[in-house]
Order: C-alpha cells, then structure tokens, then sequence
C-alpha cells in the first residue's frame, strides 16, 4: 500500500513538472502554430537568472537568496522579458511563414541563447541550491515523502486550475481560444493578433520559469543546456497528447511521467540505466495506435 | 447618387505569381444592398477578404468613410466598422455561443451599447438565446448562420461582408437567411455587401448588382435594369442567351 502511494507521488510529480513544461510549449503552438524549441533555453533562463553574470566557477548567487515571491517575480520577468525580445525580433516577422520555418528559427533563437549564457557564465555547470527546506521528507502517516514532491505537485495543479479559469473566464482567455481555432476569423473579428501572441509567450515563459526553478532546486546545478531534455520531453508531451490541444499537452505530460516512473520500479536493474530508450519505444507505440494524439482537438477533427 | 460608403478603387490581388483580382472597382452607397455575383474562382471571395483587410491588394485602393484602409490589419479594420459575415460561417465550435457573440465586442469601449445590442439580438433571434451557454459546434447550420450574422454585428459593424451566405443550407433555411439579411437594413441601417453565386437571388435581394468573372467586372447595374436576366447571364458566362447555360453546368 505504501510503495503504491510512493510510486503515485513520485509519478505525479515528475508528470506535473512535464505537463508544465507541455503546456508552455503547447500555448504557443495553439496560437503560432510553432514548436519552439527554444522554450528549453527559456528554462535554461530562469535558473540563470538567479546568479549574477560573470564567468566565476562558483556561483554568485544574487536573486537566488531573495525571499521565495520576490524570486519567483523576478525569475519569471526574466524570462518573460527574454521571450517577448525573441518573440520581437524573430517570431513576429515570421509570423506568416510556414510552421517548419518557424520551428527551425526557434532552434537559431535557442542556439544563440546557448552560446550566449556560455559566453557569459562560461559552460561549467555551477551548484546553486535554492529553498534547501523542501528537499527534506515530509511525514505523511508512516510515508516520508520529499517535500519539494508535494509543492511540485501543488504548485502544478494550482496553475493548471488558474489557467483553466483564465481561459475560461477571462476575455483574453476567450481570445486565446478563439485564435487557436482559426486565427483569421478571430482577427476579422478585432482579436488583436500582437495581443493574443505576446500573451501566450507571456504564460509560456512563465510556466519556463516555474518548470526552471523546481527543476532546479530538484538537480541544485544550472547548466547551459539544463532545459534541453526537460524541452525533448515537453515535446513529446504534446505530440502524444495532440498538437493543440491544451489537455492533451497535460495528459501527455502526466503519462511520460508515469510511464517513466513506472518503468523505473519495474524494470531489471541491469537495465534500468536504459529506461529512457524504454518510454520513447513506449510513446512511439502509443504514437503507432493513435497518431493523431491522445486527445483530438475539435479543430484538428474538423479539418479531416 | 446616394453617399458612398465603400469605395473600391482598381484593386488588384495576386496569389503568388496568380492574380485572382484584377482591376476592380466598386462603390456601396450607405444604406445600400449590393451583390457580388459570378461563377466560382471570379474573385469574389478575394475581393471581400481585401477589402476586410486579410489580403493586401497589389495595386488599387479600398475607402471606407473617406479614409483609406490601405496597411490596416483586419483588426484595425473592424474598429473602422466594416464586419465580416465569412463563406462556410466560421464560427468558432470549442467557443460557447455567448463566447462567440462576445468575441468581436472585445475592442469596443462603449460597454452599455455592447450589453444593450447583445439582450436585442437575444431578442430577435431567440433560438441563440436559448443555446446561448451550448458549444457552437452543437448549432444546425441555419442556427450557425444566425449567430456569424449577429458576432459580426456586435463589432458595432455599419458594412457587413457577407460571403455565400446560401453555402450548405436548406432553401427553406436560405430565405429565413435573406430575410434576417433585409431585415438588418431596414431595422437597423446596416449596408450590406454580398457575395452571391445565384444571379436570381442577387437580384432579388440587392439594390445593385456587380458581375464578376475571372478577376473582372464584366457587368453591374440596378437590379430593375438587370431583372430580365439576359445581360446577366451573358456577362455571367461569358457568352449569350441563357438558354446555353445549361450546357455550362453539365
């Protein structure tokens, strides 16, 4: 009973900090019909972010030591700031370009952000621990469970449910949405096309940001390419999901998470260093039985 | 000569290297119904999207109250009060009705005109009213209609561009449509550009009516000098008698 309720936090914990990841990827996609790539090195940014520039080999860290809200406002500005400025300069004047145009420019945008924070801080990986009080087990009953597991999951949810109801409720939401079906008729209609895009590279490099520092204070290391694999997995989050579909981004990102997990307790342990190998094998077979994704967008049926 | 509203000065569109458009020109008085009639690929629907913004023309101008929309987005094109009514309704189906209504009055800063014009059209067209917290995509194609023709008049649209709105409905569901369309002029002042592939009704419904074939005007007239249909249907098809037209279809 107890290994089950071990396993279910640590899969829905890791599945939480997918979907995160999934969703910023996803939001931007439903609206610009591009997969950025660059959203890793948006990842790779927040963490960054904490530290003062210099090519040091110990961290200097600065915001890093500012009480918990100020960190995560400023973390995320950081990022955001960072995003809008690619948004500018490269994804608005190829907004009419076709959607492997916009994902290969996303790959330049990410390359130079790289290069950039190599450039600056050096490609030393530096140790920065954040909030050390939530790497300590919580007692849950007679479960210890880490206590940045908990948050992760929480901190997941809550934003899932703050998303769901600006989506919902609030006007921006609503044309979000309605640009994400067809953005041609939302604009006929007075949508603005720069609001609804810089909106969604808002809450996506928001989402970088939080996915950055959990991530973070999980590894206690920023590299340079920290956000690359936590980017591949994103990705792959809303291709099984359903390119487009925003619960499918969630849905896909919990299922890596608990595939991942799962194979982590099943496998034998000669093997076990191989179980990335094992969940993409497992999402090229969900790919096989529904590659149209887990969830289909209405939009995406209707064009069929 | 009634006051125009729209003026469409020698426009021409080019898809690449193809130009669907070339060199046209037409005016909507205020107040008016004119139809765009023609066969199918003569421009019309490239026409409307150039003058709603979506299409930059290649050359030529487009006038909507005296100022020029030339470089406007569509978006800034709404604002001016021109309103799209699209071919094959477009409404958005993940969006709920309501949502849809709602969608075009975003822009608009008069909040008290947004709410009054929205209990009118629940008023009007009471069917919108009754699904007004259903998806879209739940509505017949006739309900679909109604509710494009009402999201384009909350924009606080004075011209709507209304594309094939006879596309994929019921005859019966056609004239309820042509009469909400009547109705919009009489009731509420609205002028009406309309796209129409059957020269009968154009004529029925319009003021004016333009043919256009192959990126041309070939004709435009009264409908009282073009009821007989002779000239229509030459400029239509672009040779005599409408008793060849037959063979055109087959």
């Amino acid at each position: 009973m107890n290994s089950a309720l071990q396993f279910l936090i640590d899969a829905l914990s890791v599945g939480s900090l997918y979907a995160l990841a999934a969703l910023g990827v996803g939001l931007v996609f439903g609206v610009l019909r591009l997969v950025n790539f660059a959203y890793g090195d948006f990842i790779t940014v927040g963490s960054y972010a904490l530290i003062v520039p210099s090519a040091s080999i110990t961290a200097i860290v600065f915001i890093g030591n500012w009480p918990w809200p100020l960190l995560v406002i400023a973390s995320a500005a950081i990022v955001v700031i960072v995003a809008l400025i690619c948004e500018y300069l490269v994804f608005r004047p190829l907004r009419q370009a076709p959607p492997a145009v916009l994902m290969i420019a996303s790959f330049g945008v990410g390359y130079i952000i790289q290069n950039a924070i190599i450039t600056i801080y050096t490609a030393r990986p530096k140790a920065i621990g954040i909030w050390p009080g939530l790497t300590e087990a919580v007692a849950i009953g007679d479960l210890r469970v880490p206590g940045l597991q908990l948050v992760t999951i929480v901190v997941a949810l809550g934003l899932l449910a703050l998303l769901i109801l600006f989506l919902k409720k609030s006007p921006f939401g609503v044309q979000m949405r309605a640009a994400a079906e067809d953005f041609q008729m939302a604009r006929m209609l007075g949508v603005r096309a720069n609001t609804v895009i810089g909106t969604a590279f808002v809450i996506s490099a928001f989402l970088a940001a939080i996915v950055s520092l959990l991530f973070l204070c999980q590894v206690g290391v920023v590299s340079f390419h920290m956000g690359t694999q936590l980017m591949l997995i994103a990705f792959i989050a809303t291709v099984i999901g359903g390119m487009g579909s925003l619960v499918g981004a969630v849905v896909g990102g919990y299922t890596i998470g608990i595939v991942g997990t799962l194979l982590q307790v099943l496998l034998p342990e000669n093997v076990r260093t191989f179980r990335d190998a094992f969940v993409f094998a497992a999402v090229i077979i969900i790919l096989l039985a529904r590659p149209q994704g887990l969830v289909v967008t209405r939009a995406a049926r209707e064009r069929v | 000569m009634i006051e125009p509203m729209l003026q469409v000065e020698d426009i021409s569109v080019h898809y690449g290297r193809l130009a669907a458009v070339r060199g046209v020109s037409l005016t909507v008085g205020r107040g008016e119904i004119v139809c765009l009639v023609g066969p199918n690929g003569a421009g019309k629907s490239t026409t409307l999207l150039t003058i709603a913004g979506v299409l930059a023309p290649t050359q030529g101008t487009v006038t909507f109250d005296r100022s020029p929309t030339a470089g406007l987005s569509p978006e800034a094109v709404v604002r001016l009060g021109i309103s799209m009514v699209p071919e094959g309704r477009r409404v958005f189906s993940s969006l709920t009705v309501e949502e849809n209504l709602r969608l075009g009055t975003y822009g608009r800063s008069d909040r008290r005109a947004v709410e009054r014009e929205l209990a009118r059209i629940y008023d009007e067209f009471p069917i919108l009213a009754e699904r007004c917290s259903m998806r879209a995509a739940k509505l017949s194609g006739g309900e679909q209609q109604q509710l494009a023709i009402s999201r384009a008049l909350l924009t606080g649209a004075k011209l709507l561009l209304v594309d094939e709105p006879s596309l994929g409905l019921a005859p019966i569901i056609v004239e309820r449509v042509y009469d909400i369309l009547r109705d919009l002029r009489e009731k509420r002042g609205v002028t009406l550009l309309i796209v129409e592939e059957s020269t009968e009704r154009a004529v029925d419904v319009a003021d004016r009516v333009y043919v256009l074939r192959r990126g041309l005007i070939e004709l435009e007239g009264t409908s009282e000098d073009l009821a007989d249909g002779e000239r229509l249907h030459e400029a239509y098809f672009g040779f005599g008698a409408a008793g060849t037209s037959q063979e055109t279809q087959q």
